[in-house]
């Protein structure tokens, strides 16, 4: 596979979500090369260059992570944790997306220096401009610190 | 007994000193005696030597009558015979005189023996002077001993006196007694009923004590039973919450998934289909969004039970006002006009009593709707120590037959397509009333508007 020049790592564990996600996404205009984890262990090996991701290069680093919060293995906390902890990849935009308004997480992923915290709609025309809001913020609007 | 004593010696005195006048008399008539028996001798030397002159005169006589004798011849033989008769007469004379030398001897005898017993007596008497003036001096003696022991008599006397006042205030003071014993006694039969009192009063209070301890270790058991409950119920709750958090989660996302998957449809196959097929996947995709909402509704009214109220004051006029401009900025159909008079400070949760707010006059916006130019009157009044805020309408206003049903969750007295609404927004107005110790009530006519009412405590007075 090839992992050069992602700009957007997206990690999700449900495929559908991640399908209609991925594909509001491109239906709004955003080409940004995306690459799609399935849990938050495999979400880090891919930020430290570990694992199946041991070839990418480490100095190219995504402009956005998507993190979905509720994941096998290592949950969007940790990683959003970790992230926010390295001085390397902490200036990266990290944009939590869950499915619940319930979750007592808000707070802590704030705390820990989330950048947005997105509850994903049911319905499919306010998730479409969800989606797409996060992209025209993030990826257009929002300078990346240097 | 030294006052016997003391009397005895003195009677012994007075005994002694009588004796002794007695022996003075005695010696006193004994010297007198004395005096007269050798005045008797005198006499009788005198008689004596007066008798041996008539003896002489006699015998010349006895010469003369010799001689007259010889004269008187016949008369001397009378004179002899008397003669003989005088010679007989003077030898008894001269027996006589005789018996008295001899008597005068005895009588000189006697009275050198009297002389004798005279010296004798004398020096009695001078021994019984001497023993006077001892008896005298011992008398003194004894007279200042008497004295002294009168004296003591007399102390002993005042002792006794004082003695007897002592012995008298012993005496009241051993009838204070006798009366404090009687009242000690009295006092202990007291305090023995009272003891018996004290002892039944224990039995009972140990009854009691029973009693009580039963009742703590029911209370225990009862208290172990709550704590358990309280853990069941907090397990509960807990569960509840991560029963909350799943459904919110896992609901949401396959409902997502058939919206977001009709929209693809739509998007993508939508030139492959009839209008009618276009409409059910709309309707797929409306259902999806209302059941979204729903549980999205249903998840609220669950949160709410489990929110712990943050109480504040609250500006409620300024809050009305921010929910008015939220909510027209939302609907556009007839909207009424608002009328809002004074409403008095809340006490309360904030975000709560908003969102009680923003249901109520959504409520009122929405039921309005089909009615042009109505108004919405939002005010206050107290009532005892409540503070009661209405919301009240000129809208659809429902039949009071249903009043029961209005604030249940998702109860509707419409139908969906008349006016919108899961039938949560009452259910949410009256649990956050009721948490905050208030009530909330409505009365309507159909057609003719609603009017809602909720209570809250008066806030406490400003410091």
């Amino acid at each position: 596979m090839d992992f050069q020049d992602i700009e957007i790592l997206f990690a999700e564990d449900g495929l559908d979500d991640a399908n209609l996600t991925i594909r509001a996404l491109r239906k709004s205009g955003f080409t940004n090369r995306l690459h799609h984890v399935k849990d938050g262990a495999e979400a880090l090996d891919f930020i430290y260059c570990k694992g199946i991701y041991a070839e990418r290069n480490i100095l190219e680093k995504p402009k956005l992570i998507l993190l979905d919060l509720k994941m096998p293995k290592v949950s969007g906390l940790q990683v959003l944790e970790q992230i926010k902890s390295d001085p390397d990849i902490r200036s990266i935009p990290v944009v939590i997306l869950t499915s619940s308004k319930e979750n007592p997480d808000v707070e802590k992923c704030y705390a820990l220096g989330a950048n947005s915290y997105i509850v994903k709609p049911v319905d499919s025309d306010n998730f479409f401009n969800a989606i797409k809001d996060i992209g025209l913020y993030w990826m257009i609007l929002s300078q990346p610190s240097q | 007994m030294i006052k016997k004593k003391s009397d005895e010696l003195s009677i012994a005195n007075k005994e002694l000193a009588f004796q002794n006048k007695e022996k003075e008399t005695r010696a006193a008539e004994l010297i007198i005696a004395n005096k007269e028996l050798a005045f008797q001798n005198v006499e009788k030397e005198k008689r004596a030597s007066e008798l041996t002159i008539p003896n002489k005169e006699l015998a010349f006589q006895n010469k003369e009558k010799e001689k007259r004798a010889s004269e008187l011849a016949i008369a001397n033989k009378e004179l002899a015979f008397q003669n003989k008769e005088k010679e007989k007469r003077a030898a008894e004379l001269v027996i006589a005189n005789k018996e008295l030398v001899f008597q005068n001897k005895e009588k000189e005898k006697r009275e050198s023996e009297l002389t004798i017993a005279n010296k004798e007596l004398a020096y009695q008497n001078r021994e019984k002077e001497k023993r006077a003036s001892e008896l005298a001096i011992a008398n003194e003696e004894l007279a200042f001993q008497n004295g002294e022991k009168e004296s003591r008599a007399a102390e002993l006397i005042i002792a006794n006196k004082e003695l007897a006042f002592q012995n008298k205030e012993k005496e009241k003071r051993a009838a204070e007694l006798v009366i404090a014993n009687k009242e000690l006694v009295f006092q202990n039969k007291e305090k023995e009923k009272r003891a018996q009192e004290l002892i039944i009063a224990n039995k009972e209070l140990a009854f009691q004590n029973q009693e009580k301890e039963e009742r703590a270790e029911e209370l225990i058991i009862a208290n172990q039973e709550l704590i358990d409950r309280t853990a069941q119920l907090e397990s509960v709750n807990n569960d509840l919450g991560s029963f909350s958090y799943s459904v919110s989660h896992d609901l949401r996302a396959p409902i997502r998934a058939i919206s977001g998957y009709t929209r693809i449809l739509v998007e993508d196959y939508g030139d492959k289909l009839d209008p009618e097929g276009i409409k059910i996947l709309d309707s797929i995709m409306s259902n999806s969004k209302k059941m979204g909402e729903l549980i999205d509704d249903l998840l609220a009214f669950s949160t709410l039970g489990r929110k712990e109220i943050i109480f504040s004051e609250i500006n409620m006029v300024a809050l009305v006002k921010l929910v008015i401009e939220e909510v027209l900025h939302q609907d556009g159909q007839n909207v009424p006009i608002f009328n809002v008079t004074h409403l008095p400070t809340a006490s309360g949760d904030q975000s709560l009593i908003k969102q009680v707010w923003i249901n109520l006059i959504s409520n009122a916006i929405k039921y309005s709707r089909y009615k042009l130019k109505t108004h919405v009157k939002i005010g206050a009044y107290t009532k005892d120590d409540s503070v009661v805020y209405y919301v009240k309408d000129e809208g659809a206003g429902f039949d009071m037959l249903y009043y029961d049903k209005i604030f249940g969750v998702f109860e509707r007295l419409h139908s969906h397509e008349e006016f919108e609404g899961t039938g949560i927004g009452l259910a949410i107005v009256q649990k956050i009333v009721h948490k905050h110790n208030g009530t909330v009530w409505a009365e309507s006519k159909p057609n003719e508007g609603a009017c809602f009412y909720f209570s809250l405590p008066e806030p406490f007075e400003k410091n």
